[in-house]
């Protein structure tokens, strides 16, 4: 959505320019709305302001304001120095600490506020001074009146001064138990502060923190998750008890408590739901296997045993969601229409990694609409929109109008859009396929603004064109419109033509004789020397193709005329050609090693010589005397040998060292016919076919919605520092048991959590020991103890903790399903 | 994880006005602009450094010319970070008054820091709902420096005018401010609201997003559409927001997106409805947008096989582009059409011109009489004309700059065209182009020049271009130049035909590509949505007195920011 102050600029454009006529303002842009900025009113305040505001007081009189009685004058002076903190290095307003300490008593609340905003700034750098504060702001911590408990509890725990920290700690629980929400929320957002300045109140935090996860206030349960990512984001089986409770409240919550709420419950899925699947016929429609899902969980073991018993080619995997992520992903999709970008790539993120190919088809409208936004986050919903493109094309291909490149995108932004359009090409219409074609020759034509433009239209067509799923039809168009950029003025399209052509006709070799020798026919019009060089490339790797009718050896022959007008680019393929040729002339003419099948041979060699000569007109007076003089034996010297090696003689005396080095290469290569196997092995050896995948699928691995995505492989492998990978899904078994998520009524909750706090202790001892020992908790073995641990303690009849076999397994486990089929008939 | 470790804001010069530190220690703002600057522009939103220590991810939205960096050292959710500072901006200038100026920041430093401070809590986003800032800050006002830190309970501007109207009826007695907040059921809207005057005003604004083929056949044509919403009304107010339009409203809003306090269920039921309890003060209310063009556009158009059987789009104004003119191919003509309907004394209603949408079928009925009632949209006019023509980096200067109407500016070097018609010379043109239907047109001609080293680089083509084609391959094509009829001619006048048609090959490349429509329209909106009314419901509503009838405004605004874009 765009942002109301973008909103109404639009509007105020409009109004302040029908007051007043263009004339005034000159060469002022409407893009960038100088007009409003520019208005008369707008620019006399500016310059009004500009001389009051930057106007300062000597410290002398900032003192004597500061320690005036009248708060007049104590509020004048500390809005001086909050001025002066912002503009001014901190060295000229440290001096004042102790004046504006002072005032932190003092009963007026905007005075307060005041002396908070320097005390934050300025703690870290006068510690022991600011100590002396604690105990006004420790008093103020019990105000009657809400806003003051909670600024209080927000710059106590602001001040970076490691020594409080226990007070800090005792604050935060006097804040969670507030009655003001407000209060609450503050002691939420305190907690990663506390952590950060001592990491060994660590295990009071976490209890505070369970009791705020469960609070009743939307806004309160968003800031504790925000400082649970924050403080112990692998500690989930916190989040077990108010996980239906937390995914109810999603939707109330404030923006920000919901991107935090919509991270954590993706890593807490990925942890405790495995992914159970099921084989369904394909036939099936979308309500069978809805209802399938449905049934779902009592016979699975029974499903998977039919399924592996018969697989089946005519099945497809289902995934089969468990109620609880259910109702994680049922939640979301409201929220799919915030006017917040970030929530609704969120959602999106949980339904592609948690949920079913449904739910993704429902989020790819509102990923669209972000495309609507300021033109920074449109950047950034580009890279996520063409992460879901990879994995799931079809749906896009509706909205190929918003990925229309405009003359007026950015280079970042139509680079994402002329991917995502190759992207949906394979998947479009027919129709749509030759929009797609049309718009991106339309960018490849020169003459547009941007040269790398035109090259990334030309590698798109490239990409459209070698998709698995196009019709050789659209392949063979889009050849075509390749090799009509072949002619063009523009060096750069023409060589970028060019390197796609190579790689489509080295992808299916045979399809495309005759596209080389049209290639060969555009040796005369192509100006740009790398152009040249990649079409003699080309030729060189179809000499071999077709021996009876190939024009290797005549396109040889003519660039040979030509060979020192060449860029040393285009010479050095000259000469690769050259000895491509002699290769093949040699294998065909030598096919073993003995000296007698060349005297059979012989005869053949007019033959060709009639070939070329009816083909065009062979040998003007001017080569044969070259050759003459090259090759001292002039009748019977088929002419492929005397090209090599005139060819050869040419490059002897070059300028290039490079290109004498490779002719000295070649020379000793192919000195003696007999090591035609050797050099045939070299030169002759098959290409790999060129893999040029969209550009993205570099970054394909990534998280939606994370700043690695955006960054990719230059933010070093495995993303930025920070980056997460998501969990992978936990393995059938080991999964927490799902009665943790029960939630109990309102009173029971308070007791559950009050004996949780005192078994607390032991019960932190227990799991934490493994889980400190190694950072990662969620490794399965852990995570199998933790579950089934802690379900005992609630009081399950799990089995008890010890080596389980498999068989103990399998028996846990239909107890379970025993049980929960229980639970399932009394309507739960 | 994912936390806002520190915002600075550069005014227009690139000189810092403010360092705000949340946690950590990022890289400061003086090291950190230069790093910034180094980019080319247009700098995109998210730019990664990684040779600074930390290696350090950079954020920046431009709003108001002020710029708004965010540092952060490790992997973040980009968005969230950018959608901050977009709520930064807004509340600063919701504070501080519109436009934002870097001289008000400066004034008012210490509001600023309350907000930023409130805003965000340790790098942890913490409250950027305007109302619920509005509790908790106060904003800089007339009243507040005349009064400057008396020490009173400090009162929010607007309950400090005296109020006259005597039908309060509040629900309970006046709390000091800091206490009520706490009882505001509402998240997203302060307690105790009380206006002397009571209005509400719907701002629907649509921004025209067109493409427009060679052939003038449109590729795409979307609008974007912002519902903006002013309310200044008393209490708790239930308000009711009738859409309608011309098909449908299901049918023609698309991928709709709502301010928390709209009605999710209200308007799947019934799209086109909203019900919803209004924040205080202006906020979006809802974005969308119309495909202009109809889902199945693309189907349909090719099927016809003919350009002009297309149901016409209404566009106020649009540009074609000419390319390759004059004997060498250097000249270009850029031509503005501009759509009589929108002359400045238009007697055509807008109920009816919206029936010319290609999606509009079957509407005819309810679209008549109840709209006409709205009444500003009867005369729609278009204003602030401005065709821009984007030139290839590789022209030098154009020469002969002429244009029929306005201005057009060119500094060799540019990157384009700008050529602007005033509002008084749209009417000029308008009156003497014949009315009815035909266009109103005006034209821009102009002759590129490219760099000078063309005559040297085209040396070379033209040996090869006259050497004659020794071989024949033809199997599939014919001879794509020099073809055979013209070796006969005398040598001159070929090598001049040839040397002319090599210019206007070179000069292709000087081309402008196409050429993009800027303007503006009130009172009418491309996608033919109205307002069909506005109700408090006073049974559901609170505090606002019996009988109280706010006044309501609607505006209507189509603006197009280079939208329009004919390609050649």
């Amino acid at each position: 959505m765009e942002s109301i102050s973008r909103i109404s600029s639009m509007l105020e454009t409009v109004v302040f320019t029908v007051e007043l006529p263009y004339a005034s303002f000159g060469l002022c842009s409407l893009v960038t709305s100088t007009a409003r900025d520019l208005t008369l009113e707008a620019a006399r305040d500016a310059s009004y302001a500009r001389k009051t505001s930057t106007r300062q007081l000597p410290q002398a009189q900032l003192k004597k304001l500061l320690d005036s009685r009248s708060e007049r004058d104590v509020q004048e002076g500390l809005r001086k120095v909050i001025m002066m903190t912002y503009r001014e290095p901190r060295s000229t307003t440290l001096p004042l600490f102790t004046h504006v300490i002072k005032n932190i008593a003092s009963p007026s609340l905007e005075i307060k506020k005041l002396v908070y905003i320097y005390l934050l700034h300025h703690a870290e750098a006068e510690p022991d001074t600011a100590l002396l504060s604690i105990n006004t702001i420790q008093k103020s911590l019990s105000d009657s009146n809400p806003q003051i408990r909670a600024l209080a509890l927000r710059v106590m725990s602001g001040i970076r001064v490691p020594v409080i920290s226990q007070i800090v700690s005792l604050g935060i629980k006097k804040g969670a138990g507030d009655m003001s929400p407000y209060v609450r929320r503050a002691a939420a957002l305190a907690i990663p502060k506390c952590y950060a300045l001592d990491p060994s109140t660590e295990p009071q935090l976490l209890e505070y923190l369970s009791a705020l996860l469960g609070d009743k206030q939307y806004f309160v349960a968003g800031a504790a998750v925000s400082a649970f990512l924050d403080v112990c984001p692998s500690r989930i089986d916190l989040i077990h008890p108010h996980y239906r409770s937390l995914v109810r409240k999603l939707v109330d919550m404030d923006e920000w408590g919901q991107l935090a709420t919509l991270r954590l419950m993706m890593v807490y899925a990925r942890k405790c739901f495995p992914r159970r699947t099921r084989r369904v016929k394909k036939s099936n429609t979308k309500a069978n296997s809805k209802a399938a899902t449905s049934t779902k969980g009592f016979y699975d073991s029974e499903s998977e045993e039919e399924s592996d018993t018969q697989p089946d080619h005519n099945t497809e995997e289902i995934p089969i969601l468990d109620p609880d992520l259910e109702l994680l992903l049922k939640s979301c999709a409201p929220l799919l229409q915030s006017r917040n970008s970030a929530v609704v790539i969120a959602v999106v993120r949980c339904y592609l990694y948690l949920g079913t190919l449904a739910h993704i088809d429902t989020a790819i409208g509102p990923l669209i609409s972000l495309l609507r936004s300021a033109a920074d986050i449109q950047h950034i919903a580009l890279y996520n929109i063409v992460q879901v493109c990879l994995t799931r094309p079809e749906p896009f291909v509706q909205y190929y109008t918003h990925f229309l490149v405009c003359s007026t995108d950015a280079p970042h932004v139509w680079c994402l859009k002329l991917e995502l359009l190759t992207l949906i090409f394979p998947y479009a219409p027919q129709r749509l396929q030759s929009l797609i074609l049309a718009e991106l020759s339309h960018f490849s034509h020169s003459g547009f603004q941007d040269p790398g433009l035109v090259r990334e239209a030309v590698r798109a067509i490239g990409r459209c064109a070698q998709s698995s799923v196009t019709s050789p039809q659209t392949s063979a168009r889009c050849l075509r419109l390749l090799l009509a950029h072949i002619g063009s003025a523009d060096s750069r399209l023409v060589a970028e033509s060019l390197e796609v052509i190579r790689h489509l006709i080295q992808r299916d070799p045979d399809a495309h004789r005759t596209t080389v020798v049209r290639l060969a026919k555009h040796l005369d019009a192509a100006t740009s020397p790398q152009a040249r060089a990649s079409i003699i490339w080309l030729v060189g790797e179809f000499a071999g193709v077709d021996p009876e009718n190939n024009i290797a050896a005549d396109v040889l022959r003519i660039l040979a005329k030509g060979f020192a007008d060449e860029a040393e680019a285009a010479k050095l393929q000259i000469m690769l050609l050259a000895a491509k040729v002699y290769v093949h002339w040699l294998n065909a003419n030598q096919p073993s090693e003995v000296a007698a099948p060349v005297v059979e041979l012989k005869p053949s060699s007019p033959k060709f010589l009639e070939g070329f000569e009816e083909e065009g007109g062979f040998r003007d007076s001017h080569t044969v005397g070259e050759e003459k003089q090259e090759s001292k034996e002039p009748e019977h010297q088929h002419p492929i040998p005397a090209l090599y090696s005139y060819i050869l003689l040419l490059t002897r005396y070059d300028t290039s060292y490079d290109l004498r080095d490779r002719a000295r290469l070649y020379r000793a290569l192919l000195a003696t016919p007999t090591s035609a196997q050797l050099a045939s092995l070299l030169l002759l050896a098959p290409k790999p076919v060129p893999h040029t995948p969209s550009p993205s699928e570099t970054r394909k691995g990534y998280l939606l919605g994370s700043a690695s995505l955006v960054v990719g492989d230059e933010g070093g492998v495995g993303g930025l520092k920070g980056y997460e990978a998501l969990p992978e899904w936990v393995k059938e078994g080991e999964e927490p048991d799902r009665r943790l998520r029960d939630e109990k009524s309102s009173e029971n909750g308070r007791e559950y959590d009050a004996g949780k706090v005192t078994t607390a202790g032991a019960m932190l001892d227990m799991a934490a020991a493994p889980s400190r020992g190694s950072s990662d908790f969620g490794t399965p073995p852990q995570r199998g103890l933790n579950g089934f641990g802690s379900g005992s303690r609630v009081g399950a009849n799990t089995a008890p903790k010890k080596e389980k076999t498999l068989d103990d397994w399998r028996a846990a486990r239909r107890k379970k399903q025993r049980l929960r089929m229980k639970g399932n008939e009394t309507g739960w | 994880m994912s936390a806002i470790e520190a915002l600075y804001i550069f005014d227009e010069h690139n000189t810092l006005l403010l360092e705000h530190v949340y946690r950590s220690r990022p890289l400061e703002a003086k090291v950190l602009l230069p790093l910034y600057l180094s980019h080319s522009s247009p700098r995109p939103s998210l730019i990664y450094l990684p040779n600074t220590n930390p290696s350090t991810l950079v954020y920046s939205i431009i709003q108001d010319q002020l710029l708004f960096l965010s540092p952060c050292s490790t992997d973040t959710e980009p968005l969230q970070v950018l959608e901050f500072l977009h709520r930064v901006a807004d509340a600063l200038e919701d504070f501080l008054g519109s436009p934002l100026l870097a001289s008000k920041i400066e004034t008012s430093y210490d509001v600023v820091a309350q907000l930023l401070n409130e805003m965000c809590d340790g790098g942890l986003v913490s409250c950027t709902e305007p109302n619920a800032l509005r509790d908790v800050v106060e904003a800089p006002s007339w009243m507040n420096k005349l009064l400057g830190g008396v020490g009173l309970p400090s009162t929010t501007p607007s309950s400090l005018t005296p109020s006259n109207s005597s039908s309060f009826n509040l629900s309970r007695p006046q709390l000091p401010r800091p206490t009520s907040n706490t009882l505001s059921s509402v998240p997203w809207r302060r307690a105790n609201v009380r206006h002397t005057s009571n209005e509400l005003y719907v701002d629907i604004v649509e921004t025209l997003h067109i493409t427009l083929a060679p052939s003038g056949r449109p590729l795409s044509a979307l609008a974007h559409g912002t519902i903006a919403f002013t309310a200044k009304v008393s209490g708790i107010p239930e308000l009711l927001l009738y859409l309608s339009c011309p098909g449908g409203i299901a049918n023609t809003i698309a991928l709709p997106v709502f301010h928390p306090c709209v009605r999710l269920a209200r308007w799947r039921e019934r799209p086109g409805e909203f019900s919803f309890v209004p924040p205080d003060g202006r906020f979006v209310l809802a974005g969308y947008e119309v495909d202009l063009l109809g889902g199945d556009y693309l189907s349909s158009f090719t099927k016809e096989s003919k350009a002009n059987s297309q149901p016409r789009l209404n566009i106020p104004a649009r540009a074609t582009v000419t390319t390759s003119l004059g004997p060498q191919g250097a000249e270009f003509e850029v031509k503005l059409l501009l759509s009589p309907r929108f002359k400045n004394a238009s007697s055509s209603s807008s109920a009816s011109s919206s029936s010319s949408f290609p999606r509009a079928t079957g509407l005819g009925t309810r679209s008549g009489s109840a709209f006409s009632s709205a009444g500003t949209t009867s005369q729609p006019s278009i204003d602030e004309v401005v065709v821009h023509v984007p030139l290839p980096v590789s022209v030098r200067n154009v020469a002969d700059l002429r244009v029929s109407r306005g201005e057009a500016t060119y500094a060799p070097g540019d990157v384009g065209i700008e050529w602007r018609i005033s509002s008084r010379e749209v009417s000029a043109l308008m009156a003497s182009s014949h009315g009815g239907s035909i266009e109103a047109t005006a034209t821009l001609r102009g002759t590129v020049i490219g760099t000078s080293t063309d005559d040297d680089s085209s040396e070379n083509p033209s040996t090869s271009l006259s050497m004659p084609n020794p071989y024949d391959y033809n199997d599939d094509e014919p001879t794509p130049y020099q073809s055979s009829e013209l070796l006969p001619k005398p040598q001159d006048e070929r090598s001049l035909q040839q040397h002319n048609a090599r210019k206007v090959k070179m000069n292709k490349v000087l081309m402008p590509s196409c050429a993009t429509v800027s303007f503006s329209v009130k009172g009418w909106l491309p996608s033919g949505i109205k307002v069909e009314s506005l109700n408090v419901d006073q049974k559901r509503s609170k505090g606002l007195g019996a009988g109280v009838q706010p006044y309501k405004g609607v505006k209507y605004l189509c603006v197009s920011r280079r939208g329009i874009e004919g390609r050649c």
